[in-house]
């Protein structure tokens, strides 16, 4: 770590938009479309409170992969419906949480588990260290390929539900959280009402490599101290699947929150993510916070700038 | 609800699983690993034979150099995976990230569920998954006490529970770093929290009410409290806020259990300023420079 730097705001990105970066997802998104949803949904009696049901759901994907998440609805009796959805995308080493205290508020909530995740690892699993790196000079094979349309289709899931209103669909998270918020409501700018991003990671990826030596950015480190000629393959197949080069398709509202001592996703990457961002939006920085990205304090201010827009009962 | 005694079988508890895992040669494997390896450390994959018998995994850096080097032991979070060793760390310190039983890569034949580990087979204390995961724990920290590359005055061991228990039976460590606890006071905090992990006991006794006092008996085997007695490494116990789970009322009856032989650190939640000083107490514990990862920032030019 560099002794001095200088401030984020004002480090800009190396990342570069390829020319057919539209056209390369739209055929992605066209090619999951073939696909059926085929969802279904399993009651599990025994995380279900009094308040909240919780459901494990699975759902088909690019390459037909069948993808795991928890879907939490307020009980009739507790809030009528119909709700708001909200999307709740996890990190990069976490699995994906049962979000049923966002039920208790007034949402359905789906917690997602992309490719390789627990539940979603049958078929494909490169494991953590790995999932990074994976295919990672490739881009029509690289991980996030699939990982990013399987945290999409989730949005068709709760537009599949009739408890849901369709018109106030919003999508939270941190870390890759932060980063599947940002692609999500990029590539489902129709669908997406709100989203609130902390820490976002798979933004400014190469820059964010060169800032730090933290997991998981140090697997593209790792991979190039071995593989140097390699480098500027790595560097085409990442401006595809960079936040950066997704925000200004974002026409929504948009909460970034950062920490300034971030050490696992670089401040400047998230300067970098938010400067790119195509709708409203604001930006919370914390100094002398790290990864947690100010959240002792954020927590309050991400729910009321979800609420503003999601209007859940609570 | 918890028990505030000490169970009756407690050590007749611990020294089973001492005795059982005596039983097991660790048969310790060790893989360089070429794509972790940087030019000042080496990288390996390790395997280990807990009880069980259950292989488990690890991670483990070793400087280059003569040493013997400071060690340090990560015992695993809560969650599928661990990060492997920071490469700050492996600047320092020969350094061991472990994979209990069912976590990713110690995943064969037994994988995990999240939700559901903190409560498998909680109905005994001979039933519960933890009395395998401490043993796992327990085993990484033999392997690394018993490496020649070690300076085995100088070994520290960070994490949350797992940490505290293994440093309480496994008295070689100089310094025990605890972050978080999990298991201290567990059915009380969670009926404060309502958050996962600590959900998972809710939702168990929502399902089994009846179970309440069996749930609890098995906790307090791996409730810090009595485990304090044991520990002769130096502590670091992290603080949260006053009034709430783990503020310093919470940990009150640790404290006097440790007979306040533990330093605090009271959490700022600024998590650049807590990494810094948790990381620097270790540094001094074991005789290395600390390493800030937060930086300076150059004024913004006009």
């Amino acid at each position: 770590m560099g002794a001095l730097r200088q401030p984020a705001e004002t480090y800009g990105t190396t990342t570069t938009m390829p020319p057919d970066f539209d056209q390369f997802w739209a055929d992605i998104l066209n090619e999951a479309q073939t696909i059926p949803l085929n969802p279904t949904l399993r009651h599990i009696p025994q995380r279900s409170t009094d308040e909240v049901d919780v459901y494990e759901i699975h759902y088909d994907s690019l390459d037909h992969l069948r993808i795991a998440g928890w879907y939490c609805v307020p009980k009739e009796h507790y809030i009528a419906p119909p709700y708001p959805a909200l999307l709740i995308m996890p990190g990069y080493i976490s699995e994906p949480t049962i979000p049923k205290a966002w039920a208790k508020l007034g949402y359905a909530a789906v917690g997602v588990a992309p490719r390789g995740k627990l539940r979603s690892n049958t078929r494909y699993n490169p494991g953590y260290p790995g999932l990074l790196v994976n295919n990672i000079t490739d881009r029509y094979t690289y991980s996030y390929r699939g990982f990013y349309i399987d945290a999409i289709r989730a949005v068709d899931f709760v537009q599949s539900r009739p408890e849901v209103d369709a018109s106030r669909i919003g999508v939270h998270g941190s870390s890759q959280g932060g980063a599947l918020t940002i692609i999500t409501a990029a590539l489902r700018p129709d669908a997406i009402t709100v989203g609130a991003a902390g820490a976002p990671y798979l933004c400014g990826f190469m820059d964010a490599a060169a800032l730090t030596h933290s997991w998981p950015y140090e697997e593209i480190n790792d991979y190039l101290r071995l593989y140097p000629e390699r480098t500027e393959a790595v560097r085409n197949t990442l401006n595809y699947f960079d936040g950066i080069n997704f925000a200004p398709r974002i026409r929504c509202p948009m909460l970034i929150y950062v920490g300034l001592g971030d050490d696992v996703c670089p401040p400047e990457t998230g300067y970098a993510v938010y400067n790119a961002l195509g709708g409203p939006k604001e930006i919370h920085a914390y100094p002398r916070c790290a990864h947690d990205a100010g959240s002792y304090w954020e927590a309050a201010q991400v729910r009321a700038f979800l609420a503003k827009y999601l209007h859940p009962a609570r | 609800m918890s028990t505030n005694q000490i169970p009756d079988s407690f050590d007749a508890y611990w020294d089973a699983i001492d005795a059982e895992l005596a039983r097991y040669d660790a048969a310790p494997e060790l893989e360089l690993l070429p794509l972790r390896t940087t030019p000042f450390a080496n990288f390996y994959a390790v395997r280990l034979t807990s009880i069980g018998p259950y292989r488990i995994f690890g991670f483990y850096s070793v400087p280059n150099g003569e040493g013997p080097f400071p060690g340090l032991l990560y015992t695993p979070r809560y969650g599928s995976v661990n990060n492997p060793p920071h490469y700050d760390d492996r600047q320092r310190y020969a350094v061991l990230t472990l994979m209990h039983r069912g976590q990713r890569l110690a995943d064969q034949p037994f994988a995990a569920s999240y939700p559901g580990l903190l409560t498998l087979g909680i109905e005994s204390p001979e039933t519960y998954i933890y009395r395998g995961i401490l043993a796992d724990c327990l085993r990484g920290a033999e392997f690394l006490l018993s490496r020649p590359e070690v300076d085995r005055e100088r070994v520290g061991i960070i994490g949350d529970d797992l940490a505290l228990i293994t440093a309480a039976r496994r008295p070689q460590f100089r310094a025990a770093r605890i972050d978080s606890l999990m298991f201290y006071r567990a059915l009380e905090a969670s009926a404060q929290v309502g958050d996962y992990p600590l959900e998972e006991f809710n939702d168990h006794l929502r399902g089994a009410p009846e179970q309440r006092e069996a749930v609890a008996h098995t906790l307090a085997h791996f409730d810090a409290r009595y485990h304090a007695p044991h520990i002769t490494a130096n502590l670091l116990l992290s603080v949260n806020d006053p009034q709430a789970v783990n503020g310093p009322e919470w940990q009150e009856p640790l404290h006097r259990a440790l007979g306040g032989r533990a330093e605090t650190y009271q959490l700022t939640h600024e998590g650049g300023t807590d990494h810094d000083c948790l990381e620097a107490w270790m540094a001094r514990q074991l005789g290395v420079e600390p390493k800030s990862r937060l930086w300076s920032t150059a004024p913004a030019t006009p």
